[in-house]
């Protein structure tokens, strides 16, 4: 294969970078030792700018703003341009600027953004009313079998009055802590602190009728 | 009417009347002699033990004081309502078992009612079952478990793993020490002079009071429904505080850092503090659904 020289080997650089490299540079390549490094350099640059580009810091807006004045003042740019024309070249400008990717990105995350804004109102009642499915689901088999056991004692009686008197007053405070606690949970189904406080309600008075039952038991 | 049948008459009675002399008082000693003796209603008795017994105390309603002694024994003194009620202490082993139980199907709710005074070993472990009445218990070291229905709980100079359940009982603890877990439904709490490194303090209905020194590296969390929740701290205290009350109100008289970090979930509902007081040693976390929360200066 006919090999070329050094200085035209450069010259195809160009076709190199469009991924496209003739054969005879490509054996040129293969046999000269300096423009192998020269390509190996190339590449090593080009992974490198890749990456910059990957954790691309946002420019100030006031840093474009100066390097447009210095580029008017350097007549590399007009200045008197007419407001839309210029809007169109300044967006086209940071079109240009910005690598494709983070163009893509941003789309996606406005996208996002977007529909997040536009659905929250929806999002958020399906979360409230998944709160409350949830809390029901776990409470209602709960609040049945308190309220069974509950119904097996109309009313609790033991041989000491005292006793017997504040366990039937703290039960009613127990059921008023209840329909308090559910009563927040129902209007605000994600507040962990209302269900938190339901739970121990609950706990509370499963308790409490335990002590009766016991109670109740003993006296028979 | 003849001699012959006043003299039979005579006979006849005096007859039937010597008999019945010897008989009635026989009769009367025997059933003397046949009957339960009644115990007194005061009773002491006393233990031997050796180090860390049990005791422990079952009274449906009475007052029970409990003291620690120098002594290696367990003495107990009680005093029955009425002879419808029984009292049986017996030692086993290590542990001695007080307790109260009625004599008969139906006593009257008066009549079952013990009061005890006890004297154990400052190391004792007792478990002390009241539901009506009053339990104190003074400068007793070793671990104890309180249940209580309506009796108030009253403990002093205590050092161990100090456990109390009430239900509308209150509960007051002076220079405790040790590690503390209180829970009840209507009952007030106050804690003075604590010397713990662990509170766990929880009522629903009562308030809860706090004043005492905050330990490094201590926990310390009050949990009320409603009511209020006060903690009196001093300017040399070191703590951590995180304090929410979902729809009461937070009153803070400490100067806080505020913390950098995320904060707790609850910070997003209700009113919130947080904040580190000092270096921020000791944890303290204050939670209250509808109540008031002071976190003050201590006198």
């Amino acid at each position: 294969m006919a090999t070329i020289a050094c200085k035209e080997f450069t010259d195809r650089l160009d076709s190199w970078m469009g991924g496209d490299l003739p054969s005879d540079a490509q054996a040129h390549l293969r046999n000269c030792r300096n423009c192998r490094s020269l390509i190996e350099d190339l590449k090593a640059i080009c992974t490198e700018a890749s990456s910059w580009r990957a954790e691309e810091i946002e420019v100030p807006l006031r840093i474009w703003a100066s390097l447009q004045s210095h580029l008017e003042q350097e007549g590399l740019i007009h200045e008197n341009r007419p407001a839309d024309a210029a809007k169109t070249i300044w967006f086209g400008g940071w079109l240009a600027a910005l690598p494709r990717p983070a163009l893509a990105g941003a789309y996606l995350t406005l996208l996002i953004a977007g529909a997040f804004a536009l659905s929250r109102p929806i999002n958020k009642q399906t979360n409230e009313a998944r709160w409350l499915a949830a809390s029901e689901d776990s409470t209602l088999p709960l609040r049945a079998q308190l309220t069974a056991e509950q119904d097996s004692f109309a009313s609790f009686n033991n041989a000491n009055p005292a006793v017997a008197a504040s366990l039937n007053k703290n039960l009613a405070i127990v059921d008023n802590y209840i329909a308090l606690c559910e009563k927040s949970v129902q209007e605000e189904p994600q507040n962990e602190v209302a269900r938190d406080y339901l739970y121990e309600a609950y706990q509370q008075k499963a308790d409490l009728l335990a002590q009766m039952t016991e109670r109740g038991e003993n006296n028979r | 009417m003849s001699t012959t049948h006043f003299v039979r008459k005579q006979f006849i009675w005096t007859a039937s009347w010597k008999p019945m002399a010897v008989i009635v008082p026989s009769l009367l000693f025997c059933s003397m002699l046949s009957a339960d003796p009644q115990p007194p209603r005061r009773q002491e008795q006393h233990f031997k033990v050796e180090a860390h017994p049990v005791v422990t105390i079952h009274n449906p309603n009475g007052l029970i004081t409990v003291k620690a002694w120098t002594k290696a024994e367990v003495m107990v003194i009680s005093n029955r309502a009425s002879d419808n009620v029984e009292v049986d202490a017996e030692q086993m082993g290590n542990r001695v078992d007080v307790s109260t139980h009625a004599a008969s199907d139906n006593v009257a709710p008066d009549d079952m009612r013990a009061d005890y005074q006890i004297n154990v070993p400052e190391d004792a472990e007792l478990q002390i079952h009241n539901d009506s009445g009053e339990v104190n218990v003074a400068n007793v070291l070793g671990d104890m478990n309180v249940e209580t229905v309506a009796a108030a709980v009253d403990l002093e100079d205590s050092a161990g793993y100090v456990t109390i359940k009430t239900v509308g009982g209150s509960f007051q603890c002076t220079r405790c020490a040790g590690k503390l877990e209180i829970s009840s439904i209507s009952g007030n709490l106050r804690l003075t002079d604590i010397h713990s490194y662990r509170v766990h303090a929880q009522t629903s209905t009562g308030n809860i009071l706090f004043s005492g020194e905050f330990l490094p590296n201590g926990i310390y969390r009050l949990k009320n429904y409603s009511g209020v929740i006060e903690v009196r701290f001093s300017p040399a205290d070191s703590f951590d505080l995180s304090a929410t009350s979902l729809k009461g109100k937070v009153i803070n008289e400490a100067s806080l850092t505020p913390k950098s970090h995320q904060q707790h979930f609850y910070s997003r509902f209700g009113n919130s503090l947080f904040g580190t007081f000092n270096a921020g040693r000791a944890k303290v976390e204050l939670t209250s659904f509808d109540g008031t929360i002071n976190i003050l200066k201590r006198d």
